[in-house]
């Protein structure tokens, strides 16, 4: 007889959980990278370029010049970055990693031509008092720029980042070589030399990935698919664009307010109180950022993996909460160590501060305004592990609620802090990096809480 | 595809049938019983829900439909919700707590049943307001809680990835059963053709419209989910990664479906009256399972005698060493344990062939088996493959209607077998006694129209065929037999007549409850 009871049930053992997200979170972790390395970069060579004779106002030029493109760069790429590190990280996991290539080189493609019209546009409307010379470097520097924060995403998707900082390492050395060596020609030469180190590093980086990548198969050198809907998650342009808005808006503000910038090379405004600290303090992620991704590599990675197996595996309940506790300790003492190695190291900076400003030669009076940057640059440093896990669980709504916290309170506190007066400058942007990370605690925690739930029941 | 009927704005079917993957998609017994009937009972007018799985498992209609069918639609149990979009949705508490209880029930059913519970229970499905929705009950946290709740109390079973899958996908249809139960044309009595899901869909229906509600099962739908489940290879078991065997030990999953179904089956028996088997074997079953005695009753299949006498005309001197296997070729019907049978006949009676009459392709891995195994005996000069063959052609040319069946109702091609003139052997399953040895003590007096045989007896099954086909005049007295039972006990004006009588019945209550819900 065909009753059918049983027909029913062989479609129905699905086992779409969806893709491992393993690697993809890496990204803003990655990121981060680069630029700290760049303002290293900048600093040494501005130190060694003043030595060698180039005027101060020259360096400081170059110094903000370098300083536009990086922010411009990375704003205008954040909308790209994650859309499309995911799209990498859902296609490694289908096995097809052919399509990785042909889409790396659309994406580029769309970067240079976007990036190309924009920065032409802003060098032709802003930069009319400048030499040809510097508007031609600003313009090519900013697309090289672009597409090296593709392609470094890419790597960093990858976890290849011990290649991307060697690369980075190498580039900047060769670009304060270059700018030490071009140092006769000042500005222009330092520009030159930065710009051709980016050129560098972006073709090394893609020479690795090409060659790391079984290209071409699919019979197409150039491939669009990451902007297929079915094949993208275009919340996540959305979720970049407010990360690196909200990164940049505290500094945006006080280039814009007047009575704390001046105007330094064409339209470009800096803050000689407020930028100095901020940047050396961005140095102190370093430490924070080794540990987390040495837990989230090895702990986390192996526990998220273990707690899916579980669930996809047969497992019983029981065994699948206990993974999950396990996963979820392992991320609570990744955070947490980054807050401790991160607290120690801003403690020991401020400690060390006013020897340290003596040593590389900055006056004393920055040094309240480090200090409390150094705290609000280790909580920016927790919240980058937060959204790390956030993006591990793929949590799109609760990202983005997250940035934009991140972004509205960064505007918000930096605003207040400027009108409340200098003692507070800086505050406004610990405030706020404090607040996004407490907020994004939260909700971390209560999506955690439902984990299994959401994993069984609300899966596609 | 061909365009069904469908009943008009206004009309009212006399009696709805609830048919779960039979009538008219798939051939088979209930599928003909019910063709017969519709056609039988022209003065009434007919309509059909026919619950399927899945759209592909189904082809075209296979029956030519009687025109006092006047409604016909049908309905994809496992279809429409894997497309649904899944969003957290809180789900209503006190509705959870309601199905809690009635769970409750369903695990002791000793304490009686409490068909007020389950009214009140089942008019919650796929309610939007403090009810449970498809959405509710796919998506929910009080759902989510609920299953691990059970889960962590009752699963025996590991794995939680399959207790969860077997959850939804057993409860799924329920949706379907509950939107089928408010948008179905209205009929005046409701009549399931087993319990199941579309037993369940009566009893949501006489719930919903206080009509009558009747259930006729041929087979016992819980025993042959459980012959199902014995074969069913998709359930993972803990077991089968240790090695072990065949053991006593069911794994909890294939247990779950067993009790689901003995639970959609009380909640039938409760609901249903009358509540119809086809012989006593089955009525004392139904009992069993939780019917009320008084509720019960036998109507046993009938045939058109008629039609078929003419074939005895046919039949050639003397008996035909034929021994015919009318059947699907699949595993429930053991074709296997019939080759080996025919090893020996063969070897005892070297004329006598096999034939297997009946389609193959509901189940290829069984009709290869079989086909190797007689390869392996050496029997492809006398075991045949007839595949699907009109029964007139076939009859007259068989000298013994075999039936090695695990399992079986009240198989229809045993009484035409005897009514062309064909004695039967068949296995100890479902009447198969009570048709070949007589069922009360004047048709007992008749004579054995063939032989019982154990089942999985091939040894057991050839000695009954060779002392039938082997001495005519035992084969005379059967065939005798034969005839005189079939044409007293199962012609099919007798089945006519007592459906006529239970039909008109229900149509009187039908009316009378109307008349009082109207005033």
């Amino acid at each position: 007889m065909g009753a059918i009871g049983f027909e029913l049930r062989k479609h129905l053992r699905t086992e779409s959980f969806g893709g491992i997200l393993r690697g993809y979170g890496y990204a803003g972790l990655i990121s981060a990278g680069p630029w700290v390395v760049s303002i290293l970069g900048v600093l040494i060579s501005g130190k060694l370029c003043l030595s060698a004779g180039v005027p101060p106002h020259e360096v400081r030029q170059f110094a903000v010049s370098v300083t536009y493109l990086m922010a411009g760069s990375l704003i205008l790429t954040g909308v790209l970055q994650l859309m499309f590190t995911r799209f990498v990280s859902d296609r490694l996991f289908e096995e097809r990693a052919q399509v990785v290539v042909p889409n790396l080189l659309g994406a580029l493609t769309l970067t240079t031509v976007v990036s190309g019209a924009l920065g032409a546009g802003a060098v032709l409307a802003f930069f009319g008092g400048q030499p040809f010379y510097y508007r031609a470097l600003m313009m090519v520097c900013f697309v090289c720029l672009c597409d090296l924060w593709v392609v470094v995403v890419l790597l960093s998707g990858l976890k290849a980042y011990r290649a991307v900082l060697w690369v980075l390492f190498l580039g900047y050395a060769l670009f304060t070589a270059s700018a030490y060596a071009m140092s006769s020609h000042g500005l222009p030469g330092m520009l030159a030399g930065f710009t051709l180190a980016q050129a560098v590093i972006f073709f090394a980086l893609l020479a690795l990935i090409v060659l790391q990548y079984p290209a071409f198969e699919t019979g197409r050198l150039v491939s669009f698919e990451f902007l297929r809907r079915d094949q993208s998650f275009y919340s996540l342009l959305l979720i970049g664009l407010l990360n690196n808005l909200a990164i940049w808006s505290d500094k945006f503000i006080f280039w814009m307010t007047p009575h704390t910038s001046d105007m330094v090379i064409g339209p470009l405004r800096a803050s000689l109180i407020y930028d100095l600290p901020i940047f050396l303090a961005y140095l102190s992620i370093i430490p924070g950022m080794g540990v987390f991704l040495m837990r989230m590599e090895t702990d986390f990675a192996e526990r998220y993996d273990a707690f899916y197996d579980a669930v996809r595996g047969g497992e019983s309940l029981g065994r699948i909460y206990t993974l999950k506790d396990r996963m979820v300790f392992a991320l609570r003492q990744g955070i947490y160590e980054i807050f401790k190695v991160q607290g120690m190291t801003a403690v020991a900076l401020i400690l060390a501060g006013p020897r340290l400003l003596d040593a590389i030669g900055i006056s004393r009076l920055y040094l309240p305004l480090f200090n409390i940057d150094l705290v609000g640059v280790g909580m920016q440093m927790v919240l980058l592990g937060v959204l790390n896990a956030v993006f591990y669980f793929d949590y799109r709504r609760s990202a983005l609620l997250i940035n934009f916290i991140f972004l509205a309170g960064n505007i918000l506190f930096t605003m207040i802090s400027l009108r409340l007066g200098y003692a507070f400058y800086g505050y406004g942007y610990a405030l706020a990096t404090t607040t996004a990370t407490f907020a994004g605690l939260m909700v971390l925690q209560r999506r955690l809480d439902d984990l299994e739930y959401e994993t069984f029941m609300l899966q596609r | 595809m061909a365009i069904l009927p469908t009943q008009k704005k206004g009309e009212v079917a006399d009696i709805a049938f609830l048919l779960e993957g039979t009538y008219p998609y798939v051939r088979g017994g209930v599928s003909s019983w019910v063709h017969q009937l519709i056609k039988g009972l022209p003065e009434i007018t007919f309509s059909i829900a026919f619950l399927g799985g899945a759209r592909d498992m189904y082809g075209d209609i296979r029956y030519e439909l009687p025109d006092n069918l006047i409604h016909l639609e049908v309905h994809y149990l496992m279809e429409s919700w894997s497309s649904m979009i899944p969003r957290a949705v809180r789900g209503n508490a006190a509705a959870f707590a309601d199905m809690n209880e009635l769970h409750e029930f369903f695990r002791e059913p000793t304490a009686g049943m409490s068909d007020d519970l389950f009214r009140r229970a089942s008019s919650l499905i796929g309610k939007r307001r403090k009810g449970i929705t498809r959405r509710d009950f796919l998506y929910s946290k009080q759902s989510w809680n609920r299953i691990t709740h059970e889960y962590s109390r009752w699963c025996t079973d590991p794995s939680f990835v399959d207790y969860f899958w077997t959850v939804r996908t057993m409860h799924a249809p329920l949706f379907t059963l509950a939107r089928l139960a408010r948008e179905l044309p209205p009929a005046r009595v409701y009549h399931a053709v087993s319990t199941g899901y579309a037993g369940l869909l009566g009893v949501m229906l006489r719930n919903a419209t206080d009509r009558p509600y009747i259930l006729t099962e041929h087979g016992i739908y819980t025993k042959e989910r459980r012959i199902d489940l014995a074969h069913a290879e998709w359930i993972r078991e803990f077991r089968e990664t240790f090695g072990g065997g065949l053991d006593e030990r069911v794994g909890y999953i294939r247990k779950l479906w067993i009790s689901f179904f003995e639970g959609l089956g009380r909640l039938t028996y409760a609901a249903a009256d009358p509540i119809i088997a086809l012989y006593e074997g089955n009525r004392l079953r139904q009992v069993d399972d939780g019917a009320e005695d008084s509720r019960t009753m036998v109507i046993p299949n009938g045939i058109a005698c008629d039609a078929l006498s003419p074939l005895r005309g046919k039949r050639g001197e003397g008996v035909p060493r034929v021994l015919g296997l009318i059947g699907r070729v699949v595993p429930i019907k053991d074709i296997r344990t019939f080759v080996r049978a025919m090893r020996s006949v063969v070897s005892r009676l070297p004329d006598a062939e096999g034939w297997i009459i009946g389609p193959d392709e509901e189940d290829p891995d069984c009709a290869r088996e079989c086909r190797d195994l007689v390869r392996s005996l050496d029997l492809e000069q006398k075991v045949k493959f007839l595949g699907f063959q009109k029964i007139g052609d076939m009859l007259p040319r068989m000298g013994l209607n075999v039936l090695t069946s695990i399992s079986e109702g009240q198989p229809l091609v045993t009484l035409e077998g005897f009514a062309a003139g064909v004695p039967c052997l068949a296995t100890d399953v479902g009447s198969c006694r009570e048709l070949i040895e007589g069922r009360t003590e004047e048709d007992r007096a008749i004579g054995p129209a063939g032989r019982v045989v154990p089942i999985a007896s091939p040894e057991a099954t050839a000695d009954a065929a060779v002392e039938l086909l082997g001495d005519e005049e035992t084969w005379r007295a059967a065939q005798r037999a034969a005839i005189a039972r079939v044409e007293k006990y199962y012609d099919e004006t007798l089945l006519f007549e007592n459906y006529r009588r239970i039909y008109g019945d229900a149509l009187e209550t039908s009316r009378g409850s109307h008349r009082v819900r109207a005033s």
